[in-house]
């Protein structure tokens, strides 16, 4: 099976975020994000447990 | 609640539909009163999709939960930032392009008019049955704290809610929530900051989080793998990821909120807003209920926070020796929390190990007292081989702490952050539920040619109507029993199916509407085996469901006659 061209012609869009240049950036912040409060979230458990 | 209590609270409520209806006036086109004519900015979408998310429960519960089982429950939102990362890319862009008011509306364009009716009519029955819970939990719950009746509750959430949601539309509807939030958020700091200052002389906020700790009421990352249990990071990363794709890519209640954005980087920004702050509050909420375990170290609790509960169990025979058994527990361990407290601050390790094991020993022993109580109480509503479904009070031990010990002006703000998160939860999927039923009902099957005034006047009698309906549900809601708890984790049915056929929709390009539409119905039979037959947790079908649905769908379009795709 392929992957929709439903998604290829939508995902295009120009309007830029209002931070780091591209949207590939803003996700991989969000990531980086949410992988700094597992390690701290784990980093509390470890501490106070 | 004294006088001023009660202006706080009356005059908060009064205040936040008042505003909403200011901010949202002037809706004079379907498109304006079910997408805010594509105005929103991305903080006020992003506002209104937590509060949609986030009903009453949400806060009276959560803290609860980490009263009794510690900060655990937080792992089931780890998959939340990867689920809006995934949908900003891709349902985003697509919902916005397609030009649809509803999710479901997209289906048609992409299979068939029966595929939309399927997957519209699956949302109204889940998001239908969910309004009436929205309103009547937390109306159940105040009845019980207060006294007051909860049908007086129930019509109070209820009207303010119709009436703002069915005059305003979805512009109302948003910045309700965004100023609901805003009030929230300030209810949960000034809640944490006032069970801090309630702690007894010689407890800091570092001892309070060290005892909270020492029994395992931080435990905030559990990284052991196991299917059957809730709550781990490998259910909360990968099941609760398939959940949020679920409720925030395929829910009307939430798709809504992101098509009111100004352009498709504004919707974009509301997702990825709330990947941050989900995460962070919920953590926050949790910390608070830990607090409170904290406080009640020191002041004694009562044996089972609902006062009815708690009333009917002391008529019990037996019921004196179970209560001194939990109150000898109690001091053993109020005597212990002292001793670890002051061995820490003398800094020897021999007695901060031995202080360690007493402490945990008697919170052991006195689980285990409350356990007896709440036995001896569930022992009392058996009624020959019918047995009562398991008691539960954890929604009662955040509020019944308020109402205790907070001070006088504070309890009425956090009683309308109650009512306000009631009534924002509600009126979103009000809204929502409007929307499907006027869109994808309405005029595509009854009224395909009524004038844009002639839809808007439906739309409002639909959300008068689902409003009427809700408010009746949550008067009926207490005889429904297990049906109420059923409806709470009644998303994780539902969603798998509705993720599964926009997964077929956005991603794979060969497969048709009956393909679809047989892949869905299989996919629904298959998650009720699961929940029959299986002891798997719930966040799982979401995983498991979804992967069924793609998998049939796939098998189904390659022994059905090919026919041109219909977008």
């Amino acid at each position: 099976m392929k992957l929709s061209n439903q998604i290829n012609h939508d995902i295009h869009d120009s309007e830029p975020p209002p931070i780091l240049g591209r949207w590939r950036n803003i996700n991989i912040l969000v990531l980086c994000w949410l992988a700094f409060l597992i390690l701290l979230f784990y980093g509390f458990t470890r501490y106070f447990s | 609640m004294t006088p001023l209590d009660w202006i706080v609270m009356v005059l908060t409520i009064i205040a936040i539909p008042s505003f909403g209806l200011w901010k949202g006036r002037g809706s004079k086109t379907v498109n304006q009163y079910l997408l805010a004519g594509k105005t929103m900015p991305w903080y006020a979408m992003g506002l209104s999709i937590m509060a949609t998310q986030a009903s009453a429960v949400t806060f009276i519960a959560t803290t609860g939960q980490a009263y009794v089982d510690g900060m655990r429950f937080v792992q089931f939102y780890f998959g939340l930032p990867v689920a809006m990362v995934i949908l900003s890319a891709t349902a985003v862009p697509i919902f916005h392009k397609s030009g649809v008011y509803t999710a479901y509306e997209y289906l048609e364009k992409r299979f068939d008019a029966k595929t939309r009716a399927l997957a519209a009519i699956v949302f109204l029955v889940q998001r239908g049955m969910a309004v009436g819970v929205s309103i009547y939990a937390p109306a159940i719950v105040m009845s019980v704290i207060f006294g007051w009746p909860d049908r007086v509750t129930t019509l109070i959430i209820g009207i303010f809610c119709v009436f703002y949601t069915t005059k305003g539309g979805i512009p109302a509807v948003t910045w309700t929530d965004v100023l609901q939030m805003t009030i929230i958020f300030s209810g949960l700091i000034l809640g944490l900051f006032t069970v801090v200052s309630l702690m007894p002389h010689g407890v800091s906020f570092a001892d309070a989080v060290y005892l909270a700790g020492a029994v395992g009421k931080l435990n905030a990352v559990d990284l052991k793998f196991d299917p059957n249990n809730r709550y781990n990071l490998w259910s909360g990363l990968i099941g609760g990821a398939f959940l949020a794709l679920g409720y925030f890519g395929c829910d009307q209640s939430q798709v809504q909120r992101y098509l009111t954005g100004k352009s498709v980087a504004q919707s974009r920004l509301s997702l990825l807003f709330n990947a941050m702050a989900k995460v962070p509050m919920q953590f926050f909420i949790l910390f608070v209920g830990a607090m409170v375990f904290v406080f009640y170290l020191f002041i004694q609790p009562p044996m089972l926070f609902e006062k009815n509960a708690m009333k009917v169990l002391s008529t019990q025979p037996g019921y004196s020796q179970v209560q001194g058994r939990f109150d000898a527990a109690w001091q053993r361990r109020q005597k212990a929390a002292e001793s670890l407290n002051s061995a820490r601050k003398r800094e020897s390790p021999a007695a901060l190990t031995a202080a360690t094991a007493e402490y945990r020993a008697a919170q052991h022993e006195l689980d285990d007292s409350r356990k007896a109580g709440i036995a001896l109480y569930e022992k009392s509503q058996t009624r020959g081989v019918l047995k009562p479904a398991a008691f539960n009070d954890t929604n009662y031990i955040f509020l019944s702490f308020v109402t205790r010990f907070f001070p006088v002006g504070i309890v009425g703000l956090v009683i309308a952050v109650i009512f306000t998160a009631a009534m924002s939860s509600s009126s979103g999927e009000l809204n929502s539920l409007a929307a499907v039923s006027v869109m994808d009902i309405y005029r595509r099957h009854i009224k395909k040619d009524a004038t844009d005034r002639q839809y808007l006047i439906a739309s409002r009698l639909f959300t008068a109507m689902w409003g009427a309906w809700a408010v009746v549900f949550a008067q009926y809601a207490k005889y429904l029993g297990s049906l109420v708890e059923a409806v709470n984790q009644v998303g994780s049915f539902f969603y798998p199916v509705l993720l599964g056929v926009f997964v077929l929709a956005f991603f794979f390009r060969r497969v048709r509407g009956s393909a679809a539409f047989w892949a869905m119905l299989l996919g629904e039979a298959a998650i009720i085996a699961l929940a029959v037959f299986t002891k798997v947790a719930f966040l799982w079908y979401n995983v498991i469901g979804t992967v069924i649905v793609v998998i049939c769908g796939l098998l189904l379009s390659l022994v059905q006659k090919q026919t041109p795709a219909s977008d």
